[in-house]
């Protein structure tokens, strides 16, 4: 199972904090070693400064209490600058949270800003002391505190660069504070941010945009309207472009996503047509399922295809929640085409497609007709579905065809008539004149 | 595409870059010695001058020079008359001087210098006083210049250097004048002491002038009845280098010189010097364009480009710059240890002069000869050269240079099956000296020829120029189209943005895209990529001018006359044979391409005459109806006779005919693992004849059972399903499958004449209206306006 896991492969493009949770989920499903990922879990946090719980870790690897004195005085000096800070912050949110400053405060970011200089002695520093705290705090591991702090320093300052990355700090905030409201916000504004910023390179905006799509992968799966979201962003061709020359991978969450999106069907074809250019490069059994169902119409094929997707899903942190949903939603897909092509279906092999027993399968199909998803009957006697086939016959077409032109002759015959009045009072009103 | 050839009239943009900047420094070559004939044309006017003196009156007044304006006075001595002139041209230098004139101070100093040859024996002090002045100017003028932010524009600045120049030789001449001046300078002018100053042998002063008289008193140069030693080299060296590309110069002549020269050099800085100028006087020797260098100078100049390599390989303490001030001392320069001298030359010119020569002896030889393939030998030897040179650029950090050379060694590579240059590769590596390793390539990638191509194309992303970049990418894109790796090769098309703004760029650019774009196609066709192949191949199949587009011959125009400037360029452009892509074989693989894709497409269309419309590939259906018309139709003896009737065979139904015909082909065994290739087609063959069987002929049944359409086309029944569901999913048939009974159930009825009348009648009333509403929607528009005219009127 560990050659579908795709946490090795996203790692590079997340933060530290983020990997986190996902190393979290890997020892939960035991598909590595548990001493590696302690070991995984210990490197990776060993440069923040959540120090009592590497130091915490550290034990578990080392099976000791002993804890080297280092920890100690790096807690120490942590919690000095934290100290620091916070007094240096706390000047300027005193500032803010004055009502008097709050009423005061407009739309333009630099007026206000002048305005705060010149009656309360705000400084740059100061401002940007609070861009600092927010950071601390998120090595710290105060998440909530740091998107706080973040979203302070954001309507204060000026500075781009460091608006930036206090705006991916904000994200990976909300994210880690499971704050998905806010976070769905943060995503749409560093969208807005990373498409309309003007990029040195276009390497780096590729850069910036794959970070994006990984980080916004955490949103997306956990925001009930983030599997909207996700299509709208990811089909975008800027960044369906980044997909496919860096994170290909990605097209199992698009896939996933657009699966259990029942209203976006349409989007489907552009899906299929992405997975066949893709499928050289990356490949599997989410992307395999799309394509033995549509490309090579292989119903058996995307049944097997099925079961193992059921095992990948279980194992993917993203989408353990979506399991059930996908599962359901594959079998309306493929029963649905299955009936288009077919005229007569044996319900017995329908059953098997679709990975259910006999009697499960007959229900499904009545469920399936009884949602006017398919028209068709049930010939209980010879255990077949009928599909009823309502091909527009020839005389259908022209009746079709010839429909709209009556009307439309008559709007144009009244159109020539209220021309030709409006003429002829121009007519008289020019005699008269 | 086919506007690019018309875009050629301008002859520069034709070359390669490469070509260009060679070519430039040619100009800049021709220039100079433009400029040197012209100055010797002046004084071969000189002496005629005197001898009219006497009878000026009865020969006119014509050959007088203007400024003089001394018409007033006709008898006057003839030393009087120089004086006059002296005088008249000091004045003049002195006034330019002021205003700091240095086009003025060039062309009056040249007429002095026109008088003082003709003063029979002793130097006028006025002569020694203005130049001795006139050095001291220039220096002070130089040192300002130098100091002075502010440039002087282009024509006073050239002048300045040639005046440095010109003082410096000339003053030398005179030094003991100068110097003695110098320790005088009150002396008065008309106290000429009467010791003469012998003039001076002006040997080193006109050596052109020696060269291009042979009956002159002088012992011409080229004579060999001068000894060459090593202590006259770089006298003898510097005639020569002055009389190059002179009119009258026996080319041969110094060659010959040239190379005598050679064996006398004793030191490493004389062979360089000798070298560098025989290496050019090698390439001059043929001054046409079309011609091409003899084969046996062609390898005396590899091999002294070779020795070159070798004495800058071993001395580290000389270095050849392109931009180097031209160093004038004719001795050998003292050399402090751990520095680097440097010379003006250009060894990146001079191999891809070699590289361009070699590819136009291969233009002209016959391909079909032993000659062609003995010529073909040579290339190991050039391909080492170029090797060499790209090592020691790289040592010595000439990125420019490394570039171009890289570029060129890539340009011998891309197109080469892997054992070919597996076997160059090992040549070389035994040809040069161990311990030269270069960074670019390291020695195991040499193993391996992707790997080598790989760095190359790496190295020439990373440092050269955009036009070099371009080319890289199409090279790599052709390596790994050869090597069938098609969707890198995709993914590099599609991701650099080339075919964007490949129309812009030079021919020579957009026939290597060409050819990239063609082995792509043919790449996805090994594949068995059908319509990606067709794709590629369709923009230079297309037209019918592959073999102008991938520069393998030239067209025979049938209407237009090409000028001739134009056909010589296209035929610089060929490429030689031994890189040719077989187009008889890219042909037969477009076809049938075209065939997979046209017939069922015809099939689907029916008699819709709308549908009918849509065409795949044009030339295909041309060539079908050509053939449809003929009367009685022979067994096929052609690739393009065994397509046609294995088309026609297809659109009955025949697909084992089919297969038979195109099996039959004999061009497919140029293609690596026929068989392979032969059994894709087969395969492909069989699918699009159950589709073309089922397009034509579902209006005809109501069902059709699968298995008996498995036995029809010998396809497993999966496959059957599959392509059925495709096409019902598709909406390319009306039809759906009853699994029960393992049938096909076609729905859809061919519409009878009434129905399909009726349509049409349908569909023109609807276009009817449309007209009216449109012609209804103009005419309110245009009352519209009149009423508004109107009111404003009112």
């Amino acid at each position: 199972m560990a050659s579908y896991d795709l946490i090795p492969r996203m790692i590079p493009y997340m933060d530290r904090h983020l990997v986190f949770p996902l190393l979290e989920f890997l020892s939960l499903n035991k598909i590595y070693p548990n001493h590696d990922l302690l070991k995984a879990k210990y490197e990776l946090l060993a440069k923040t400064n959540m120090v009592d719980f590497i130091s915490e870790l550290y034990k578990q690897i080392h099976d000791t209490d002993e804890v080297p004195s280092e920890f100690a005085s790096k807690r120490q000096e942590v919690l000095q600058t934290l100290e620091n800070l916070q007094t240096e912050a706390q000047k300027v949110l005193d500032i803010i949270e004055n009502p008097e400053v709050i009423a005061a405060l407009r739309q333009d970011k630099l007026q206000n800003l002048h305005f705060l200089k010149e009656k309360y002695g705000l400084t740059d520093e100061m401002v940007n002391t609070l861009y600092q705290f927010g950071q601390f705090q998120y090595n710290c591991g105060n998440y909530g505190g740091a998107s706080d702090m973040l979203y302070h320093f954001r309507v204060l300052s000026t500075d781009h660069e460091l608006n930036l990355s206090a705006l991916w700090g904000k994200l990976a905030s909300d994210i880690l504070d499971l704050n998905w409201d806010a976070a769905l916000e943060e995503v749409q504004k560093l969208r807005e941010t990373i498409d309309s910023k003007s990029f040195a390179s276009p390497l780096h905006q590729l850069q910036q945009r794959t970070w994006f799509i990984h980080w916004s992968i955490f949103v997306f799966f956990n925001h009930p309207k983030g599997r909207d979201s996700i299509i709208d962003v990811f089909f975008n061709p800027s960044y369906i472009n980044t997909i496919q020359t860096s994170c290909p991978w990605i097209l199992r969450y698009l896939t996933t996503a657009v699966v259990t999106n029942k209203r976006r069907k349409n989007i489907l074809k552009d899906l299929i047509k992405i997975i066949q250019q893709e499928s050289y490069e990356y490949r599997d059994p989410i992307t395999e399922f799309i394509e033995s169902l549509y490309v090579k119409f292989d119903f058996e094929g995307a049944q097997h295809k099925l079961k193992e997707c059921e095992e990948v899903l279980s194992n993917d942190f993203f989408l353990v929640a979506t399991k059930m949903e996908f599962i359901e939603n594959a079998r309306y897909l493929i029963s649905e085409t299955y009936c288009r092509i077919h005229l007569k279906i044996d319900i017995g092999g329908l059953s098997q497609t679709l990975n259910l027993g006999q009697e499960e399968g007959e229900k499904w199909i009545v469920n399936l007709i009884r949602d006017t998803r398919v028209d068709a009957k049930i010939d209980f006697k010879e255990n077949t579905v009928i599909m009823n086939q309502n091909h527009t016959s020839i005389y259908q077409q022209v009746i079709e065809r010839t429909k709209g032109l009556s009307f439309r002759s008559q709007v144009l015959s009244s159109a020539i008539e209220k021309c030709e009045a409006l003429q002829s009072s121009n007519a008289i009103d020019s005699i008269v004149e | 595409m086919p506007k690019f050839f018309s875009s050629l009239n301008g002859g520069s943009d034709t070359e390669t870059e490469d070509e260009i900047i060679s070519s430039d420094e040619e100009i800049s070559d021709g220039d100079i010695s433009e400029e040197e004939t012209e100055s010797e044309r002046e004084e071969d006017d000189v002496p005629k001058a005197p001898k009219p003196k006497g009878s000026r009156f009865t020969i006119g007044v014509s050959d007088e020079e203007e400024s003089e304006g001394e018409d007033k006075r006709p008898v006057k001595s003839a030393k009087d008359k120089r004086l006059e002139a002296l005088e008249s041209c000091v004045k003049a230098i002195e006034n330019a001087q002021k205003i700091n004139d240095w086009v003025v101070i060039q062309n009056e100093f040249d007429k002095l210098n026109k008088i003082i040859s003709k003063v029979p024996l002793k130097i006028p002090r006025l002569y020694i006083k203005t130049i001795a002045s006139l050095e001291d100017f220039l220096n002070e003028a130089l040192q300002k210049e130098k100091e002075s932010k502010k440039k002087m524009n282009a024509t006073q600045a050239k002048a300045l250097n040639s005046m440095k120049q010109k003082i410096k030789k000339n003053n030398r001449l005179y030094e003991e004048e100068i110097e003695k001046w110098r320790q005088d300078p009150v002396e008065e002018s008309e106290e000429e002491s009467e010791d003469e100053v012998p003039k001076p042998k002006p040997s080193i002063e006109e050596p052109s002038d020696m060269a291009s008289s042979p009956g002159s008193e002088f012992i011409p140069v080229g004579s060999k009845s001068i000894e060459y030693t090593s202590d006259n080299l770089f006298k003898k060296l510097r005639e020569i280098m002055e009389a190059r590309g002179k009119k009258n110069t026996d080319r041969l002549e110094q060659i010959k010189v040239l190379q005598k020269l050679l064996e006398v050099a004793a030191t490493p800085y004389q062979k360089i010097r000798v070298l560098i100028a025989l290496i050019p006087a090698q390439f001059d020797y043929n001054p046409s364009m079309s011609n091409y260098m003899n084969v046996d100078m062609w390898k005396s100049t590899q091999k002294e480009i070779n020795q070159l390599l070798t004495i800058l390989e071993t001395n580290t303490q000389f270095m050849i710059h392109e931009i180097m001030e031209e160093d004038i001392d004719d001795k050998e320069p003292a050399i402090e240890p751990g520095q680097v001298f440097g010379i003006r030359g250009s060894i990146v010119s001079f191999i891809d002069r070699l590289d361009d020569e070699f590819t136009k002896s291969l233009q002209n030889i016959d391909p079909h000869t032993t000659d062609y393939v003995d010529r073909l030998k040579d290339e190991t030897d050039l391909y080492d050269t170029i090797v060499r040179g790209q090592i020691y650029f790289e040592k010595n950090e000439l990125n420019e240079s490394t570039s171009r050379v890289v570029m060129r060694r890539l340009e011998h590579l891309y197109y080469k099956p892997d054992q070919v240059i597996q076997t160059v590769e090992n040549t070389v590596q035994q040809l040069y000296p161990a311990g030269l390793d270069s960074k670019i390539t390291s020695p195991t990638s040499g193993c391996d020829p992707t790997d080598l191509i790989h760095s190359l194309c790496v190295y020439l992303y990373k440092n050269g120029e955009s036009l070099l970049r371009t080319r890289a990418m199409l090279c790599h894109i052709y390596h790994h189209a050869l090597h069938n790796r098609f969707y890198v090769a995709r993914d590099m098309l599609l991701m650099s943005h080339l075919q964007d703004n490949i129309h812009q760029s030079d021919v020579g650019t957009q026939i290597l895209h060409n050819r990239t774009m063609v082995q792509v196609g043919l790449c996805a066709f090994r594949e068995g990529m059908i319509k990606e192949a067709q794709s590629c191949l369709q923009e230079i199949c297309g037209t019918g001018r592959a073999k102008e587009l991938l520069a393998q011959g030239l067209q025979l125009q049938r209407y237009a006359q090409l000028p001739l400037e134009q056909e010589k360029l296209d035929r610089q452009r060929q490429l030689p044979f031994h890189m040719h892509i077989n187009l008889e074989l890219l042909e037969c693989a477009y076809l049938t391409c075209s065939m997979l894709l046209e017939i069922p497409s015809m099939a689907a269309a029916g008699s819709n005459p709308e549908a009918r419309k849509k065409v795949i590939s044009k030339p295909f259906r041309r060539m079908l109806d050509y053939n449809e018309r003929q009367v009685f139709s022979g067994p096929p003896e052609n690739t393009r006779d065994h397509i046609m009737g294995a088309a026609k065979a297809l659109a009955a139904g025949e697909w084992k005919r089919c297969q038979e015909l195109i099996s039959a082909i004999k061009i497919w065994d140029l293609m690596p693992e026929t068989q392979k290739i032969k059994e894709m087609l087969n395969r492909k063959i069989q699918e699009e004849g159950l589709r073309t069987y089922l397009f034509t002929y579902s209006a005809y049944y109501e069902t059709l059972g699968l298995e008996q359409l498995a036995t029809m086309f010998s396809l497993p029944i999966n496959a059957v399903t599959a392509i059925i569901s495709k096409m019902i999913w598709n909406e390319e048939l009306v039809a759906s499958l009853d699994q029960v009974d393992n049938v096909v159930v076609l729905h859809r009825v061919e519409p009878t004449k009434v129905q399909q009348l009726s349509l049409m009648f349908a569909e023109k009333a609807a276009s009817f209206v449309e007209a009216n509403e449109r012609t209804l929607e103009l005419k309110q528009a245009a009352g519209q306006n009149q009423r508004d005219q109107q009111r404003q009127k009112g």
